[in-house]
């Protein structure tokens, strides 16, 4: 065999080799595990103060991995906190024998950033309970580490809803306050971050601290999208609102970019109560629009329906048959298309969630459909924020990347709508640039039937990070395995200026280690 | 069951989403990740035995709410039962409640009932054989109607202990029933069995069985909870979810389920309760469906839950035989 000479230099990038990891040092997507060397000193003390650690390997190995799937570290314990006490008695304890904690909700990290490298795992879940709804004010107080879909149970029981929480039945309101948290009417009412009015925290030294705009604000400020680096939030007080089962429509659009420019109008002239993009690939592209009421619905048929550029599905049907008749060498693709459409769309619309035409629990419907449909014990979902401007051409260039690593995909984009420009929106998915709404593009992989090398999935979100680095974006998912791009994307003067803040506000840097610095 | 040829999805196939969690009367009750089906899978792809994890599978109420509600569409319920099966043969002791070896059942004395519809009643109803008539003169009296005189509890109980099953005690049974359209079974856990040992039977729950009758449902109306069998339920929930959801918006009743459609089980047919309700959770269950419910009824299908919702409220709890 003949094996041809080739110049050093000539070779492109290999997706799995080390040098497709531009610019990220390899360690940093794989933490060390802390070694535990003061660990039972740790463990008697906690034990002396009332509070239980568990160690045995059945409770360490349930969490193992996020739903990311990607990262794994076992913790040495875990401690299931009852209250606000138990937690600072921890991280009380923590700082003193620099043991590493990190927090837990519903896991549903990507990038490895609820996994524990050893140290302490704080499984915050136990913390669920509703302390009080209160119909005058509109807001409840809940225990942080509830499950948002245990809170909507809660809720519906006395006719209310929370306003916008992630499309995913397990995720806390902790960790999504801590990151900020997006839904479908996240373009019309924020992110769920925002619709916290007052927090209780538990700072890394352990204090137990009220907060609120008017309380203690630099803390509420800080914790809020802090990606639980200045506090353990234990308990919310977050805005509700009536119940109410919404109807959805449905535009399909065979251009990216056309798609984009409408759900910009109709975010921008807050034209409907919810609206994103879905799409299979980047073929068939679906704007999902949504409203609360028959008023809201009525107002946009007759002012905004017809500016909208995107087919009903009998159109677009056809226009989809004629160009796979065209191109009839991507029949595959047709036929997942078309397979996709068959099964995805009756999750929208099962009878036992439809009233008179309406979606009810829309939460429960959309969660159910992600799990089913983009599920799986590995998931990797690289994303881009940006301000209204650069958002279709980012979107366009994260799908160039999309088509060069997988077959197929999906695109899911939706709009924040900012309340100015707070404090909290500093080094979050919210880019500095953007005004009134920003918005953000999900690319994920459909991973189920092939296996692919971790450096292969690492390789992907490199190539769409460096979109963000490139075109001066922002990102959700920027912790744990993709915090190499910290510094490249926020730069060193405001990354240091909050590194000297977490020093002082957790001396012995135990408090989420790993997720940003 | 215990010669299903199908391959099945198992622990391994679990992604951790949580969502069964969510559906867990023992999630609920002790907010613990290991006490839960993720919990189990979990720790066994981390290399936990059945024996590490014995008090998670000992406590699973075998409710069957987190079958339905798994997106990996794994087999969960049978996944319980072989964790069951796999720690009771590396153990010296069962749990109290474990069944005792019941010899006193045996083949039908007059060979296999011949009516359209056969009451396989369980423990709990036949129990109460005033309650027993109530339902066979609902499902259209002696001449349509039979309640079988095995009726399976023993087969029943040592599925949901995970011990073993004797295929020659399976066939007595099943050729004793065999000859019915309708086989109406209020023991849930028998409900999964059954559709897998007889798939061309009608297998119906006591609920939609008597449901069926037009003038039980007209009896329903929006001060009633009606308080689903969960076992049964969610054993044929793609079919069932419907018929309920249909049942809920014609009559406008309120029903045990939360916002997946999944029933809220009270656990009280469990073989733990059965030892215990108290310990077994079944009050705080109920407590849980009744919180913040205006109503001025509880219906239940489950003859069990009657005791079990009459100690934790004061409004009347009726069976649904008695409507």
């Amino acid at each position: 065999m003949k094996i041809p000479v080739i110049e050093r230099g000539s070779i492109p990038p290999d997706h799995v080799a080390p040098d497709s990891l531009k610019g990220i040092p390899r360690q940093q997507t794989n933490p060390g595990r802390w070694q535990g060397d003061t660990w039972q000193d740790f463990v008697e003390y906690l034990k002396s103060k009332g509070v239980i650690v568990r160690q045995e390997r059945s409770e360490c190995s349930v969490f193992v991995t996020d739903a990311g799937g990607l990262a794994y570290g076992l913790p040495h314990g875990i401690v299931r906190p009852n209250s606000a006490d138990d937690v600072s008695k921890v991280l009380k304890a923590a700082q003193m024998y620099r043991v590493p904690v990190t927090t837990r909700g519903g896991g549903l990290t990507t990038e490895g950033e609820s996994v524990a490298f050893g140290g302490l795992l704080l499984d915050m879940s136990s913390m669920n309970n509703v302390l009080e709804i209160d119909p005058d004010a509109m807001t409840v107080r809940t225990q942080a580490g509830i499950f948002w879909h245990q809170l909507a149970e809660i809720l519906r029981r006395d006719g209310m809803d929370y306003l916008s929480a992630p499309l995913n039945l397990t995720a806390s309101v902790g960790g999504t306050l801590g990151v900020g948290g997006i839904d479908v009417n996240s373009p019309r009412l924020g992110c769920s971050a925002d619709q916290a009015v007052a927090l209780q925290v538990v700072t890394p030294t352990g204090d137990i601290i009220a907060c609120s705009e008017t309380e203690n604000p630099e803390l509420m400020e800080r914790v809020l999208l802090g990606y639980g680096q200045f506090g353990v939030i234990t308990e919310a007080t977050l805005k509700i609102r009536k119940f109410s089962p919404i109807t959805m429509k449905y535009f399909y659009y065979s251009s990216l970019r056309t798609a984009i420019e409408d759900l910009q109008f109709i975010a921008k002239e807050d034209a409907a109560d919810y609206c994103g993009i879905l799409t299979i690939i980047d073929r068939a592209i679906t704007l999902l629009v949504a409203f609360d009421s028959d008023e809201r619905e009525k107002e946009f048929n007759s002012r905004w329906r017809n500016k909208l550029r995107g087919h009903g599905e009998v159109g677009f049907g056809i226009r989809m048959a004629w160009h796979y008749l065209m191109h009839p060498w991507d029949f595959k693709e047709a036929a997942y298309i078309i397979g996709r459409r068959l099964t995805l769309f009756p999750e929208f619309s099962r009878p036992e969630f439809m009233r008179d035409g309406k979606i009810v629990d829309r939460t429960v419907v959309f969660s159910r459909a992600v799990w089913k449909f983009w599920g799986g014990k590995q998931m990797v979902i690289p994303d881009l924020s940006s301000n209204a401007e650069k958002f279709a051409e980012a979107v366009e260039r994260g799908n160039a990347v999309c088509r060069k690593y997988f077959k197929y995909y999906t695109l899911y984009c939706v709009g924040i709508k900012l309340r100015g420009r707070l404090p909290r929106y500093e080094m979050s998915c919210i880019p500095s640039d953007a005004s009134d709404i920003a918005y953000g593009c999900e690319f994920e992989p459909m991973l189920r039937d092939t296996d692919y090398s971790r450096d292969y999935l690492q390789a992907f979100k490199n190539e769409i990070y460096d979109i963000g680095a490139d075109m001066g974006l922002s990102y959700y998912r920027f912790g744990g395995m993709m915090k190499g791009y910290i510094r490249r994307v926020f730069g060193n003067e405001l990354v240091d200026r909050h590194l000297a803040m977490k020093r002082e506000a957790d001396p012995a840097m135990i408090l989420n280690p790993d997720v940003i610095f | 069951m215990a010669n299903s040829k199908k391959h099945k999805k198992g622990y391994e196939a679990c992604s951790g989403c949580g969502v069964c969690l969510l559906v867990c009367p023992l999630w609920r009750k002790t907010s613990s990740m290991s006490a839960t089906r993720k919990g189990r899978a979990r720790a066994m792809q981390g290399g936990a035995t059945p024996e590490e994890i014995a008090s998670s599978i000992d406590a699973c109420l075998m409710c069957g709410s987190c079958g339905p509600a798994c997106p990996e569409e794994i087999s969960i319920t049978e996944m319980n039962i072989e964790q069951r099966r796999r720690l009771n043969e590396s153990r010296t002791k069962y749990p109290s409640w474990y069944p005792k070896s019941d010899k006193t059942i045996s083949a039908a004395p007059h060979g296999p009932l011949r009516r359209s519809a056969i009451l396989l009643a369980g423990e709990c109803l036949s129990a109460d054989p005033e309650a027993t008539s109530r339902v066979i003169r609902l499902l259209g009296g002696d001449k349509k109607a039979a309640l079988a005189h095995d009726d399976g509890r023993d087969i029943a109980a040592d599925m949901e202990a995970g011990l073993p099953l004797n295929d020659k005690r399976i066939k007595s049974f099943i050729a004793n029933i065999s000859n019915a359209d309708t086989l109406v079974v209020a023991e849930g856990l028998l409900h999964f069995a059954l559709m897998e040992w007889l798939p061309r039977k009608k297998i119906k729950g006591l609920g939609e069985a008597l449901m069926d009758s037009a003038s039980l449902s007209k009896s329903l109306g929006p001060d009633d909870i009606y308080i689903i069998e969960s076992r049964g339920y969610h054993s044929d929930f793609e079919r069932l979810v419907k018929y309920y959801d249909r049942l809920r918006h014609e009559t406008g009743c309120q029903m045990n389920l939360d916002l997946q459609r999944i029933a809220i089980p009270t656990g009280a047919s469990s073989l733990q309760a059965r030892h215990n309700i108290e310990t077994a959770g079944c009050l705080d269950h109920a407590r849980w469906i009744m919180k913040g419910r205006r109503v001025k009824r509880i219906v239940v299908e489950d003859l069990a839950d009657v005791k079990v919702f009459q100690s934790i409220s004061d409004v009347p709890v009726v069976h649904i035989s008695g409507l």
